[in-house]
């Protein structure tokens, strides 16, 4: 009957399922505002109803039709009359009449555990918050050991002692269920006690009071306001319970509880009896909890790596869409049908339109028009920033791009099928087999509930129908093969305790078990120690030359490219502004992206000619919903100027096959200029005398904008 | 592991220990003093004096404390004051009850809740919202009105099992399952609730997790990450919310005992309450705690011996 823990809002993982996780970012408090009562309709709702109850129980003696004992006994046990609304109980009394007379106490009792549970709780958390570890382990343990209380029956011992006092057997309810809340608002003070700017005021000297007043309690706001709904209504279904179990207030003063156990008395006679009041209750419940819910639904969830069966299906049409839309092109196997080649055409993948409706395509766009080829046996980088669209590039050559995200049109060839429209069940035969993936983060990527050998097995018997044995010594042969040592030891073991380079090589493995004839390597190397990466990265070239596999790799570092990569194709904020062969494009950049990657690049510069400076790119990657028709370049350009306030197609740059987006890149070229090392970037516009069209202008204005940042060495790192 | 199994035995016995204090304190803070509960209105100053003489309460509370705790730990709860039997064989004989209740109830919640999250997980769209509106609804409702709703359906409509009363399993299985039928479905549907939001949330974090990507990319057929690398990944924090129902289902059969005239461990607390009958309260309480945290304890380190993190360790 009493839940020993508040319940959890439903969306938020269990705090036990922490220990899997690797350290999430600190997700910093949210706030509580009065708008988010109203942002969905259960939400609503459930304002409304409480707010028409605590009115009408607040001003229920003007307008109670019949006073709580009167007794009516021409209307014994009736249904709704017009005289009695919500009909009678067993000696004639009113019972709307009785139903709202009880209600204030109901709910203003209620709040008195609320107000306990949510502030003492509150208080607890962020006292061991504040106070250091061993503070809170002591708080820890105690509320653990109140959590694993038999509550009900503790509360009824109290009631022997104190009687049927119901506000202090509430608030000591209350003190019970606030072990829950702590353990709720525990995580969430220590990661907001934890942000820089209360170290800062920390620094500053003020008080830990003070920290936790100004800088922690907002943070918990909205969470104390989910938790307060919800206990609200587990504290009114506790207090009807009590009241049912005969613990009530003294018998002629109606409760909600005592209601319902009288017309159970009559459930065989009178069976409406149970009705009204049960109605009111699980109402007013269901409204707390509506409100609850709404308030505590996580922002922003992560996107599932396996979207539901619903999902499915709507993924489903919008293929089978594409797939009507484009040309037969799988028909024309002579034309884009040369074995193992990998031809992406055109293609667009966006997040889905924010209703559920067919019309897939009027969401934000996060790549557009995208294309390129990939040769049996050569390596393409696809290069750029973050937030360019890479990794949704990648995915979508696997058909593996998270729920809510999809291929808008476009296609992608490979061996005379299109992936882009090809139903789930068809890819399924193609991931592993033809296509494999290696991703960036390679403790991640493995599964951490089972053993390293358990996985490369699965993989193996399923891609390669071998027997046990077989699969056994094919497990150990491509462990080999990756470089590791003693590969006998690692299948016996689990994810967590290898390292990041070895579960990497594990992660190889794993894309190798299906003899794949295309690697899609997501920044293997970028979560690494930079002594490991260049061993993968070796890796990666000696199996890619070995197995004469082609290898699409993303990467935001220009000395991968240099050292592994036979093509590149440059993406800047969802398109590819610049693709050729790797040493066209180092040595000859034509693109200004390119330039400043280039010039951003620690290592693309030898010692010697080291800048004293290392260029930036000022600014950062637009968000795809502020993507401009123009250049999409151009605002944090050092040669914009008003020629680029045009749509920029890709054109040949002239430098062998290589193309090119940039009106400018041939006066570039003639000039020979260089990227500079410099945070004021627009002195160095060539049409700087041009009198501008005002587009050009509010461009400025947001570049301007831009600058106000610290800037920031962004080519460098890639922290996504 | 062991250390960690020793902590955790070290811990349950602080909450017993904690809960008899407890306990111990607010019979004490009953009103009126054992001899006058034991002998009823109307008894003479004398009598009831000699009663407390011979039960001690005149002792300072420490002493009493120790002789109780010394006797409860043999098992000895004293003799009820209302009706002079053993508070333990009375215990005894309602334990079983209780038990059957609370672990059917539990079983039933975890099964169904399990199906039902997993479900609304996997198929979303309209199925999940259907669910998740069910769910919301059978929170919202109390166990008491579920219950008698289920006796005017399922007993009084159409008599299928019987309203009220318990027969033990050693006089008739068949009666016995009929009898706990209709509780263990009432405390069942707020249970699975829970359970079926838990599994929701702790499934749909799974599949968010980035090896299911790597699983998918090597054709991991979809049945197999769902229920064998998703549901694996869920089991830590489902196990862990099937602990918490337990605890909720055991105190949660007070009010099923009440409305099926089930003769357990709650209706042994109400009456005793409702009495003063102070040894009969405090051994339920502890036999309560004890239970309560016995189950915990083993839930316990089942979850960390399902976390392959932990079991290593």
């Amino acid at each position: 009957m009493i839940p020993n823990v508040a319940p959890a809002p439903a969306d938020s993982p269990d705090p036990t399922s922490a220990a899997l996780l690797p350290p999430a970012p600190a997700r910093a408090g949210r706030r509580f505002s009065v708008a988010k009562l109203f942002t969905s309709p259960a939400s609503t709702a459930g304002v409304i109803w409480l707010a028409a109850i605590v009115l009408a129980s607040l001003t229920a003696p003007l307008w109670l039709p019949f006073k709580t004992e009167d007794q009516d006994f021409t209307a014994v046990l009736s249904g709704p009359s017009a005289a009695h609304w919500l009909g009678t109980d067993e000696l004639g009394r009113d019972l709307l009449s009785r139903i709202f007379a009880s209600a204030a106490g109901t709910l203003g009792t209620s709040m008195i555990t609320v107000i306990v549970a949510v502030g003492l709780g509150t208080l607890l958390a962020m006292l061991a918050a504040a106070a250091g570890e061993r503070v809170e382990a002591g708080i820890s343990r105690v509320t653990e050991i109140m959590m694993s209380l038999p509550g009900t029956v503790i509360i009824l011992a109290v009631i022997g002692a104190v009687g049927t006092n119901i506000p202090l057997v509430m608030a000591i309810l209350g003190v019970l269920i606030s072990a829950g809340i702590y353990r709720v608002m525990l995580g969430q003070a220590k990661s907001l006690q934890s942000q820089l700017y209360v170290d800062a005021a920390k620094v500053d000297g003020v008080s830990a009071v003070g920290i936790s007043l100004r800088h922690v309690l907002p943070g918990l706001t909205n969470t104390i306001v989910v938790q307060a709904a919800l206990i609200f209504a587990v504290g009114m279904l506790i207090q009807a319970g009590l009241a049912f179990i005969g613990f009530g207030p003294p018998i002629p003063e109606p409760s909600w509880g005592g209601m319902i156990q009288g017309a159970s008395q009559h459930v065989y006679d009178a069976p409406w009896l149970m009705v009204p009041t049960g109605a009111v209750l699980a109402l007013t419940v269901l409204a707390a909890n509506a409100i609850g819910n709404a308030l505590g639904k996580a922002p922003n969830a992560t996107a599932s790596h396996l979207p539901s069966a619903a999902a499915r299906r709507q993924r489903a049409k919008a293929v089978a869409a594409i797939a009507a839309a484009a040309p037969t092109a799988s028909s024309g196997e002579d034309e884009a049908g040369s074995k193992d080649t990998l031809s992406v055409r055109n293609l667009s993948v966006g997040v889905d339109s924010a209703g559920t409706g067919a019309d897939t395509g009027n969401g934000v766009r996060l790549v557009t028009d995208v294309s390129f080829d990939v040769e049996p046996g050569t390596v393409l980088g696809l290069v750029g920033e973050s937030g360019c669209g890479k990794t949704m590039t990648a995915l979508s050559l696997l058909g593996l791009l998270p729920s809510g995200v999809s291929v808008t049109g476009g296609q992608i060839l490979w061996n005379g099928r299109n992936l882009a429209a090809a139903t789930d069940k068809d890819m399924e035969g193609i991931r592993g087999r033809e296509i494999a993936l290696i991703s960036q983060e390679p403790m991640r990527a493995l599964d951490p509930m089972f053993t390293v050998g358990y996985q490369l097995t699965a993989a193996i018997r399923r891609l390669r129908r071998t027997g046990r044995a077989e699969t056994k010594a094919e497990a150990l042969n491509l462990l080999e093969k990756v470089g590791i040592v003693d590969a006998a030891r690692i299948l016996t073991v689990y994810p967590h305790q290898i390292s990041g380079g070895m579960a990497q090589r594990v992660a190889i493995a794993l894309a190798l078990s299906g003899r794949p004839r295309l690697l899609v390597a997501d920044e293997p190397t970028t979560a690494l120690d930079v002594t490991v990466q260049a061993e993968i990265l070796s890796l990666l070239r000696s199996l890619a030359k070995e197995t004469g596999m082609s290898v699409v790799m993303v990467t935001h570092d220009l000395g991968v490219v240099a050292d592994l990569c036979d093509r590149v194709a440059v993406m800047y904020a969802g398109q590819i502004v610049e693709n050729g062969r790797t040493d066209s494009i180092l040595d000859n950049p034509r693109h200004p992206y390119t330039l400043a990657l280039l010039a951003a690049d620690p290592h693309a510069t030898s010692a010697a000619d080291m800048p004293e400076r290392l260029a930036t790119i000022s600014g950062q990657v637009p968000q795809p919903k502020d993507w401009p028709t123009t250049c999409r370049f151009a605002a944090r350009c050092q040669f914009a100027g008003s020629a680029c306030m045009v749509p920029v197609p890709l054109v040949p740059s002239g430098t062998g096959e290589g193309l090119v987006r940039c009106v400018k890149a041939d006066e570039l070229a003639v000039e020979g200029l260089d990227w500079v090392a410099t945070d004021v970037p627009t002195h160095r516009i060539l049409d700087l005398v041009e009198t501008r069209p005002a587009e050009a202008r509010t461009t400025e204005i947001r570049t301007a904008h831009v600058e106000a940042r610290p800037a920031e060495r962004t080519a460098e790192k890639d922290p996504a | 592991m062991a250390l960690f199994i020793a902590k955790r035995l070290l811990m349950a016995l602080a909450t017993v220990l904690v809960v008899a204090v407890l306990a111990f304190l607010l019979v004490h803070a009953m009103p009126g003093s054992p001899g006058a509960v034991s002998l009823g209105a109307g008894a003479s100053q004398e009598a009831i004096d000699e009663v407390n003489q011979r039960l001690g309460w005149s002792d300072s509370l420490p002493v009493q404390f120790f002789r109780w705790l010394g006797a409860a730990v043999q098992g000895d709860f004293g003799i009820s004051l209302i009706d002079g039997r053993s508070v333990s064989a009375d215990l005894a004989g309602r334990l079983p009850v209780t038990a059957s209740l609370a672990a059917g109830a539990t079983v039933l919640s975890a099964v169904l809740g399990i199906a039902l999250g997993v479900t609304a997980a996997v198929r979303g769209g309209v199925v999940d919202r259907i669910i998740g509106g069910v769910a919301g609804m059978a929170v919202a409702l109390p166990a008491f009105w579920i219950g008698i709703i289920f006796v005017y359906l399922l007993a009084v409509q159409s008599p299928i099992f019987p309203a009220t009363g318990y027969v033990p399993f050693e006089v008739s299985p068949r009666d016995w399952a009929l009898s706990l039928a209709l509780p263990v479905i009432t405390l069942a549907v707020g249970g699975a609730a829970f359970i079926a939001r838990q599994t929701r949330a702790s499934m749909l974090e799974a599949l968010q997790q980035e090896h299911i990507r790597t699983l998918r990319a090597t054709a991991t057929p979809t049945w197999k990450i769902l229920y064998v690398h998703a549901l694996r990944y869920a089991s830590l924090p489902i196990v862990a919310g099937i602990a918490l129902q337990f605890i909720q289902l055991f105190g949660g059969s007070v009010i099923a005992e009440q409305l099926f005239a089930m003769p357990g461990l709650g209706q042994a607390v109400q009456n005793s309450v409702s009495t003063h009958d102070a040894p009969s309260v405090q051994g339920v309480v502890v036999i309560a705690t004890v239970v309560v945290v016995a189950v915990n304890l083993v839930l316990e380190l089942a979850t960390k011996f399902l976390d392959p993190k932990l079991r290593a360790s």
